[in-house]
């Protein structure tokens, strides 16, 4: 944090003279029937092509332009385009609110040329997610998923069925960052991945960076999920809800203070146990399943510099047998963010974000009664800077620290058949500070460069053990509270540089370093509530991956159809796996049970997407490969990770037949994950018992299923609006194995067999109900 | 904690009631021919047997050809050496050995040129106090029993424990292995949880306590972590961490043993 006065003469060093003098014209952009702000939408002056910029996360744009008279064009998918004429004399604000299309009309290309973001943005890696086609694309259950809709992106795979994790351009699934309004949601699945945290009624906006992450990114290293919030109808009252087979949800948003202020509150619960409840079996009338989550917002507008807001989530699963087990775990995240624009060129927004993820697993069995908890804690503080010193030369700088807190594990008992376990507290504080400047270099040239420095140390209180490769302690030292353990500093570069051919083509290049501090352990193939965060240490080091990465990018029909084909290159260091028989749970010495390697990826991503009009969806395919590497396993040779697919199609359409009917369907297929499967047999302990050379060394049967869905709007009402939503997940009954266990054969004598299961073999059918007023 | 680790699993298999399964052909690998030794030294006066054998491929039959013609033994910390006799198919016997807890014993196998050492040491007995029979709480499984070991885990000192259970004389497909991380010095009831064979009122259970030595703990716990207990709770399969040098299939393993049965109520 010190070095911020180094930093801020680094970000007036890049500062160009100007020649001639300019006036800014700034504001924000908003939904003309909600008020909420429009995050992305261009903002051009159509007397300077290169002037154009587009609004932040919170609406606000800046451009500038000399002394003149100039049309300024608003434009965001899926609304109107709207021109204004000013004349520039003097800095002025512009506030402007802009009107959704109706559904049928977007069939009509507007006069105006839509955005080509894709082509004249350097930034590359990025999918941005269009809400509309999130909601349209079916999925089990009828629970439209931001997280499950990420997973028909190119480059972003999912862990399969029952699976928490998505895994990008082969990272492992806590190389994500996952952001909730800037909070950090560690776990982002319910009832083991079946749903992802994530209630769509109160997102707004979705972006995944897959690579050219910007620098104000950090602290992970495959992917940055970034997930906003709706703010709250401004204008009035409004309820919405939804009626599903599994859960329902209700979502209320009013204005404060005349709509100086909004507020939105949205839940939803999964009801399953309303019949467990009901059952006659006492055992099942005593169990409990089920998941709910809240999000809530408010902010409030002090003037048109000032403007705060407060958003949470709150979400937790529970699942409990009668007389034996209760287990629970969620997340709770919140924050407070204050924007202030100092002048027309400079935004700036301060953030007190506090996350936290926590697990309690109860055992009532009366002789063997205990309570294991874990949990990990962040308080985060965040400031960032939104420059735009000129047209050439937009800058973002600021700065961050967080504060973890990690409980690993804690026991308690009632009963005296178990000791009570108080697994050592781990404290770390993250820094970064970080700059970056997209710089029109020329009119076809835009680069976008910046530098993240990020620290991280391990402080006390605590007794810290080292451990040699066969984990044995080398050293114990004690540290008092506050006392650095071990810290870690490094610069990572981030660089992305576009290069416009013309109006409809472009290439691109970018690297970038990110380091990850916060590391998931899992023993299990597939992620578990109980999976272990630790920090980097003494022990473990920080992870580090340097990405390349190159690409083509084309629009064409007046930018309604985008294609793009991307290359990358991933180097990935300090990964961490763990030994044979490791003990994850409760354990003092967990960092005795882990190995280190590294691991690589690469691959081609393919995807052509139809932006709008009546029949819109995309078409994405990656071909790519993922190894690690670790001196204790496989001989020390690369072996393929298990998220490693060499195939992936994703094929997504939805089609709006009438005003009233609309129908959409995705279709995957995918290489199977890689497996470790026996090579051969023999007696161990009276039991047949596997022998296996290599690791995932096989696949699993590749995946492919096509789910259908449709929508029918309710006639129109004055005071009401309803729909239906029906789909049907897999609807061919494609069978995608969940997994392949070995055994000796039920049927038989004296032979073994491989038994596959999977949980969705059969179409599933659902409904939902939704309605708002 | 392996009881988190079987109630996550129960949790799964609650929450995928609908999940269904098959047999299905798959392509595996042969990786066959690879000397599997099962070496045990335990308290008792019976025979000491050592087994070798070669692992075959997955598609054989569960038959293991015998490896013969090996010279095998058995050292003791004073070093008096006890060669095992050569019996039929692949078995090696001493009848003047019986272990001796807190005795460390080193094992010697010359086969095919090769020789292959390994050492083990037998903790002290900790004895199995009773057995028990419960109801499976899982819903629907009605009538369905679990049964349980109780023993009292002495305080202070580290324990590893694997139990075998047969049911109407049939062994249950499912490694079985304790330590006391979280309960030393307590009064210890383990669950024996399986789903291999279903139990029932009136069947004859016997179980075998065994009090290992670390490394073979881990033998045991790492298949215990491989043997699924259910969708989703397993671990990346390998060869668990054998005792023996140069790195064999097997284990040598000098424990206590100590078997008590019940008719299952």
């Amino acid at each position: 944090m010190l070095r911020i006065p180094l930093l801020l003469c680094f970000v007036f060093s890049v500062i160009f003279a100007f020649g001639q003098k300019r006036y800014s014209i700034s504001g924000t952009v908003k939904d003309n029937t909600t008020g909420e702000t429009l995050i992305g939408a261009s903002v051009r002056i159509k007397e300077i092509p290169q002037g154009g910029t587009s609004t932040n996360s919170y609406g606000f744009y800046s451009v500038s332009a000399p002394d003149g008279d100039y049309t300024l064009l608003y434009s965001y998918l899926g609304y109107e385009t709207v021109s204004r004429q000013v004349s520039i004399h003097k800095s002025q604000v512009i506030d402007i609110r802009i009107t959704p299309n109706s559904s049928l009309k977007e069939v009509v290309i507007s006069a105006n040329k839509p955005n080509n973001d894709q082509i004249s943005s350097p930034q590359m890696g990025l999918e941005k997610l269009n809400m509309a086609q999130i909601n349209a694309v079916p999925v089990v259950f009828g629970e439209k998923d931001v997280l499950k809709t990420i997973t028909l992106m190119p480059g972003v795979k999912s862990g399969g069925e029952g699976n928490t994790g998505f895994y990008v351009r082969g990272g492992a699934s806590d190389q994500n960052l996952i952001l909730l309004d800037e909070a950090p949601v560690y776990n982002a699945s319910h009832l083991f991945g079946f749903f992802s945290t994530f209630n769509s009624d109160a997102i707004k906006d979705v972006s995944i960076y897959k690579g050219g992450m910007p620098a104000e990114y950090g602290g992970r290293l495959s992917s940055v999920l970034d997930i906003k919030m709706f703010d709250g109808n401004t204008e009035k009252f409004t309820v919405q809800g939804g009626l599903g087979l599994i859960a329902s949800r209700l979502k209320v948003e009013g204005p404060i203070d005349n709509g100086k202020g909004s507020y939105m509150v949205s839940a939803r619960r999964t009801y399953i146990d309303l019949f467990t409840k009901a059952s006659k079996d006492s055992t099942v009338k005593g169990s409990s399943l089920y998941f709910y989550d809240v999000n809530a917002k408010a902010n409030y507008h002090f003037d048109s510099n000032n403007a705060i807001f407060f958003s949470g989530y709150f979400g937790k699963d529970v699942i409990a047998l009668k007389n034996t087990f209760g287990t629970n775990w969620g997340n709770t995240t919140g924050t407070v963010r204050f924007n202030h624009v100092f002048s027309p060129t400079l935004f700036s927004n301060t953030s007190l974000i506090y996350s936290n993820y926590n697990y309690v697993v109860q055992s009532f069995q009366t002789d063997n009664s205990f309570k294991a908890t874990s949990k990990i804690t962040d308080l985060n503080l965040k400031e960032d800077f939104q420059w735009s010193a000129s047209d050439d030369h937009r800058v973002k700088f600021g700065f961050n620290v967080i504060h973890h807190n990690i409980e690993p594990g804690n026991i308690s008992s009632d009963a005296d058949n178990v000791n009570d376990i108080n697994v050592q507290k781990r404290n770390g504080y993250e820094d970064a500070i970080y700059v970056s400047d997209e710089w029109k270099a020329s009119s076809k040239l835009t680069i976008l460069y910046g530098l993240r420095l990020s620290g991280f140390s391990l402080v006390g209180p605590g007794t810290i053990d080292t451990y040699n490769t066969a984990g044995e302690v080398t050293d114990t030292k004690t540290y008092s509270s506050g006392q650095t353990v071990k810290s870690y500093y490094y610069l990572e570069p981030r660089f992305s540089a576009g290069y416009q051919l013309n109006d409809e083509n472009s290439i691109k290049v970018s690297y970038n370093r990110n380091t990850q501090n916060i590391h998931l352990l899992s023993n299990s193939t597939t992620s578990s509530p109980t999976d272990l965060y630790v920090m980097s240490s003494n022990n473990i080091k920080p992870e580090i991956a340097d990405q390349v990465s190159t690409g083509y990018f084309k629009n064409f029909s007046d930018n309604k159809f985008e294609f793009s084909a991307e290359v990358y290159y991933k180097w990935l260091q300090n990964q961490i796996d763990y030994k044979d028989g490791a003990q994850l749970i409760a354990n003092q010495d967990v960092e005795s049970q882990l190995v280190y390697g590294s691991g690589r990826a690469y691959g081609l991503e393919l995807f052509l997407k139809k932006k709008y009009g009546k029949f819109n969806g995309w078409v994405g395919y990656t071909l790519s490969k993922t190894e690690d590497k670790f001196a204790a396993i496989n001989n020390g040779n690369y072996f393929p990770a298990r998220q490693d697919r060499t195939h992936d199609v994703s094929v997504v359409g939805i089609y709006q037949y009438n005003k009233r009917w609309s129908f959409s369907s995705a279709f995957i297929y995918g290489t199977g994950n890689a497996v470790t499967y026996p090579t051969g047999k023999y007696s161990t302990g009276g039991l047949t018992t596997f022998s296996y050379s290599g690791r995932n060394g096989f696949r699993e049967p590749a995946t492919n299923r096509l789910d259908v869905g449709a929508t029918l709007e309710g006639k129109e009402h004055k005071k009401y609006h309803s729909s239906w939503t029906f789909s049907i997940y897999n609807i061919y009954g494609s069978r995608e194995p969940y997994s392949i266990t070995f055994r000796d054969s039920k049927t038989v004598a004296n032979t073994t067999e491989a038994v596959e299961t999977s949980i969705f073999a059969t179409p599933i059918p659902s409904v939902t109900w939704n309605f708002k007023f | 904690m392996k009881t988190i680790q079987s109630y996550i699993s129960l949790s799964i298999i609650l929450l995928f009631a609908t999940a269904c399964t098959k047999v299905v052909d798959i392509k595996v690998g042969n990786d066959t021919g690879r000397l599997d030794i099962e070496a045990n030294v335990t308290n008792t006066s019976l025979p000491q047997v050592i087994r070798l054998s070669k692992n075959v491929p997955f598609t054989d039959t569960n038959t293991y050809p015998a490896v013969t013609g090996a010279t095998v033994s058995v050292t003791d910390q004073s070093g008096q050496v006890y060669p095992f006799v050569e019996g039929p198919t692949g078995t090696y016997t001493s009848n003047s050995l019986t272990g001796v807890a807190g005795n460390t014993y080193k094992m010697t196998v010359l086969t095919n040129g090769n020789t292959y050492n390994a050492s083990s040491v037998m903790p002290a007995q900790v004895m199995l106090d009773t057995l028990t029979s419960q109801n499976t709480p899982t819903p629907g499984s009605d009538n369905k029993k679990e049964i349980s070991v109780h023993y009292h885990d002495p305080i202070g000192v580290d324990n590893h424990y694997r139990f075998v259970l047969w049911v109407n004389g049939v062994q249950e497909r499912v490694v079985f292995a304790a330590d006391d991380q979280f309960n030393d010095g307590k009064d210890v009831s383990v669950i024996l949880r399986q789903d291999d064979v279903d139990i029932h009122a009136g069947d004859k259970a016997v179980v075998e306590m065994q009090c290992l030595d670390q490394p073979i703990y881990l033998y045991w716990f790492t298949l215990s972590q491989q043997s699924a207990d259910g969708p989703g709770g397993s671990v990346t399969p390998s060869d668990p961490p054998t005792n023996i040098s140069p790195v064999s299939l097997g284990y040598f393993s000098a424990h206590t043993t100590q078997t008590k049965s019940i008719i299952v109520k």
